[in-house]
């Protein structure tokens, strides 16, 4: 309380800064520059608010990518960097669990580091928001703090909502103009998802959106009446969605419900769980939504970047968003109404009975995890997962990592089920990437990446190039148009989140964090 | 929305402060970890507590104990001791001031049980009990591994499967019947043959899509440019990961029923 109290007051001292902060010409960052394509820096995390993670940059093209070569490298103490660093006016800014970076992007040197020890789930963190001169890191005791960029002092600290009952914070806010959009993770604990808006100067939560409709509300019909299903919640937003600034709409993936396993206590579809919803990012209120994974009892949140693509189809504009969901189904929508437009398998599940005229997919009980174990089509882990998509418009290709991975699922809860109420335990996976026609969901080629699952994500720049990494620990760089390999280089690590690129002082780098190693490539002189 | 659920809490813990200091805290140590306590404690709620709140604590005419937050931020009875002897009468739960020290002791440690169980219940233990997984026919299961399945090309039950029952865990045994990604399990190994005609043969150590490295008959590890060589890869599990996708339910249950009842 006394952090809430304190955060409070601090907000009314700097409140008059903001304003300077946010409109004058030396800010370290305008918000409005997030709605403009992605060239030369990487405000946000994906680059931009269309998830597209496609750069202007071409510098680095087809005809010299063999020339890349080392332009520095930074270790770094610490775990696996899972984050996507930020580059504003030549400084990066990235983190892992409890720790935050800023780091110059000439040399990889640490201008500041902010360590802030806590309790919590440690999986991972996505990375920082910027606004202004400040910075939004969520915590693995599910606080969000707000830091001064200049020198990584801490601004203020919020408690989103409480670590104790099992939540924790992962994604990298996303700002739209005045919020700071945050979301929770959790679900070993059957404790409701959220998604919250918060005041970039105070930190007060200007909005919440609960993942569960109250009762009465629309969409509370597919949970059970008369019981406490609906509290058990789950529905995390654990990933950072998309905005389009035109139709001042925001897009979220929703994870799963919770207990996780099992749905017998949970009959019915469970909205808005595993679902992509459209909000206002003003007012927080729902304006669409569509399930991807109707009454999911297998963990595939419907989290995976929801990509913004517009284009002009039999002669009519349309605004798109694409989704290659975890689940095996890869989904178009418009973005505008949220009307389904194309639903189709990119690998071989068995766990659908079919679409139903939503364009969603029908499970199948049979394919419900069962004390003596079922055979199903992605496992939990999923066909794909957080791994980030990218949209190349030369090639209009919606690039993607792909896996075929199956796993038996057991039941394992005896009485009321809690929690997980079980698992699956995976037989075998490997993985590749795709390159998908997204007006047909027709596959125009698979680049094979290896046996095991693969987590890095990926980037296209207007140099006609592809990079990720694949399962083996080399960096690539592939023609997006075909998947072929033109550039490669083997290193120490996996790469745990997806490359990404900027422009300093005229020359393009491409950025690739590699276990907890900071690697940047340039042109050789 | 935050501020008040905060605001909620720090009401319940005015509430709940001033028990402390009426030595409400049981003097028995919370030992949720010990079996024994834990049994206890949940015969004892079964009797004091299991009419409204359910026998395993998940919630009945009275909420749900295992995901609540005065059991999620209790420590040592600090919370739950105060709230089992002086009850929540706006709220409708009697007081229990009759029991010692030591059942509010052991309740305390069920429901810790209990919270922990389902906090970790993403798992499938070692020892999963065979009762749940024979569900299947034998006799199909036999018909199936000496037919459709093919498994009788590769294997047999007086030959590498003998005694396979009794040396892996059921739920170990059932993973492996359908693919064996254990350490036992055997290895992918590659001829790579040079444009000379030398040959090299060995267990795979590393491959992508630019170099093949291999453990070969010389006993020299050995690593090549793909693009030299020519590379044969036997994998002893290609049939098995042909086979995942055309398994119904029925066949691994009945294949497992087989092997299991074959011990």
């Amino acid at each position: 309380m006394m952090k809430v109290v304190a955060a409070t007051l601090l907000a009314a001292v700097v409140n008059l800064q903001v304003t300077i902060a946010a409109d004058s010409a030396n800010a370290s960052l305008q918000t409005a520059d997030l709605s403009k394509p992605l060239s030369k820096d990487w405000p946000t995390f994906n680059g931009d608010y269309s998830g597209r993670r496609f750069s202007e940059l071409s510098q680095i093209n087809q005809s010299n990518v063999k020339r890349l070569t080392l332009a520095w490298m930074s270790q770094f103490q610490t775990v696996g960097i899972k984050s996507t660093p930020l580059m504003v006016n030549g400084i990066l800014y990235f983190t892992t669990p409890d720790n935050v970076w800023a780091a110059d992007a000439h040399s990889g040197e640490t201008i500041w580091h902010y360590y802030r020890p806590s309790q919590g789930d440690h999986i991972g963190n996505r990375g920082v928001g910027m606004y202004g001169d400040w910075l939004y890191f969520g915590t693995p005791d599910c606080h969000l703090v707000s830091l001064d960029a200049k020198t990584g002092n801490l601004r203020w600290d919020i408690e989103l909502a409480d670590p104790k009952a099992g939540y924790f914070a992962t994604m990298a806010p996303l700002i739209v103009r005045d919020h700071v959009i945050v979301g929770v993770s959790g679900d070993v604990t059957d404790v409701p998802g959220f998604l919250a808006s918060v005041d970039p100067v105070t930190g007060s939560v200007q909005w919440k959106w609960n993942s569960e409709p109250k009762p009465g509300e629309p969409g509370s019909e597919t949970w059970p009446q008369g019981t406490d299903a609906v509290t058990h919640g789950g529905g995390m937003t654990w990933m950072t969605g998309t905005y389009d600034p035109g139709l001042n709409q925001l897009y979220w993936g929703i994870g799963n419900p919770n207990p996780v396993l099992n749905g017998d206590i949970r009959k019915g579809e469970n909205l808005y769980t595993c679902s992509i919803v459209s909000l206002n990012p003003d007012t927080g209120k729902l304006l669409w939504h569509f399930q991807p994974s109707p009454h999911d009892t297998h963990d595939w949140d419907a989290v995976q970047t929801p990509v913004l693509v517009d284009d002009d189809y039999n002669g009519v504009h349309r605004k798109l968003l694409l989704q290659a969901s975890r689940n095996g189904f890869f989904f178009v929508l418009d973005r505008t109404t949220g009307e389904h437009i194309l639903t189709t398998p990119f690998v071989a599940t068995n766990w659908s009975k079919g679409i139903d005229s939503r364009g969603q997919p029908i499970p199948n009980p049979a394919k419900e995890p069962k004390p003596d174990g079922v055979l199903v089509s992605p496992g939990s882990d999923g066909a794909t997962n957080w791994m980030a998509p990218t949209f190349d418009p030369k090639s209009q290709l919606f690039l993607f990592s792909a896996r075929r991975l199956w796993s038996l699922f057991y039941m394992t809860a005896e009485g009321k089920p809690e929690g997980w109420a079980g698992r699956d335990r995976n037989l075998w996976a490997d993985s590749f990437l795709v390159g998908m026609d997204y007006k047909t969901g027709n596959i125009r080629w698979k680049h094979e990446m290896g046996k095991g699952e693969a987590v890095a994500g990926l980037l296209s720049t207007a140099g006609n190039l592809l990079f990720t990494a694949d399962n083996a620990n080399n960096l690539l760089a592939l023609d997006p148009a075909t998947g072929k390999t033109l550039w490669h280089a083997h290193v120490s690590a996996g790469m745990l989140t997806g490359p990404t690129t900027y422009e300093l002082d005229g020359k393009q780098y491409l950025l690739t964090a590699v276990g907890s190693l900071l690697i940047a490539w340039t042109l050789a002189e | 929305m935050l501020k008040r659920f905060q605001r909620a809490w720090l009401f319940a813990l005015i509430l709940i402060t001033p028990a402390w200091g009426q030595g409400h805290k049981p003097a028995t140590a919370v030992s949720e970890s010990d079996p024994a306590a834990v049994e206890r404690g949940q015969a004892q709620f079964k009797s004091s507590c299991g009419f409204c709140h359910g026998e395993d604590a998940t919630g009945s005419r009275a909420p749900d104990l295992v995901r609540s937050s005065i059991v999620a931020h209790d420590e040592q009875g600090s919370l739950l001791a105060p709230t089992i002897r002086n009850g929540r009468p706006d709220q409708g739960m009697p007081a229990f001031p009759a029991l010692s020290d030591k059942q509010v002791a052991d309740i305390i440690a069920f429901l810790h049980h209990q919270a922990y169980e389902a906090s970790h219940s993403a798992h499938v233990p070692g020892n999963y009990p065979v009762a749940k997984l024979l569900t299947g026919n034998a006799e199909a299961g036999k018909a199936f591994f000496l037919g459709d399945g093919g498994c009788s090309g590769c294997h047999s039950l007086d030959g590498d499967l003998k005694g396979i029952a009794s040396r892996m865990n059921p739920i170990d045994l059932q993973q492996a019947i359908v693919y064996p990604n254990n350490s036992r399990a055997p290895k992918p190994t590659a001829t790579v043959t040079l444009k000379d005609g030398t040959r090299y043969e060995g267990k795979i150590l590393h491959q992508d899509e630019f170099r093949i490295s291999i453990m070969a008959q010389d006993g020299w590890y050995r690593s090549f440019a793909v693009p030299d060589v020519t590379i044969a890869i036997h994998d002893p599990l290609e049939a098995h990961r042909a086979l995942t996708s055309r398994y119904t339910d029925a066949d691994i249950h009945n294949l497992f029923a087989f092997l299991e009842k074959a011990k």
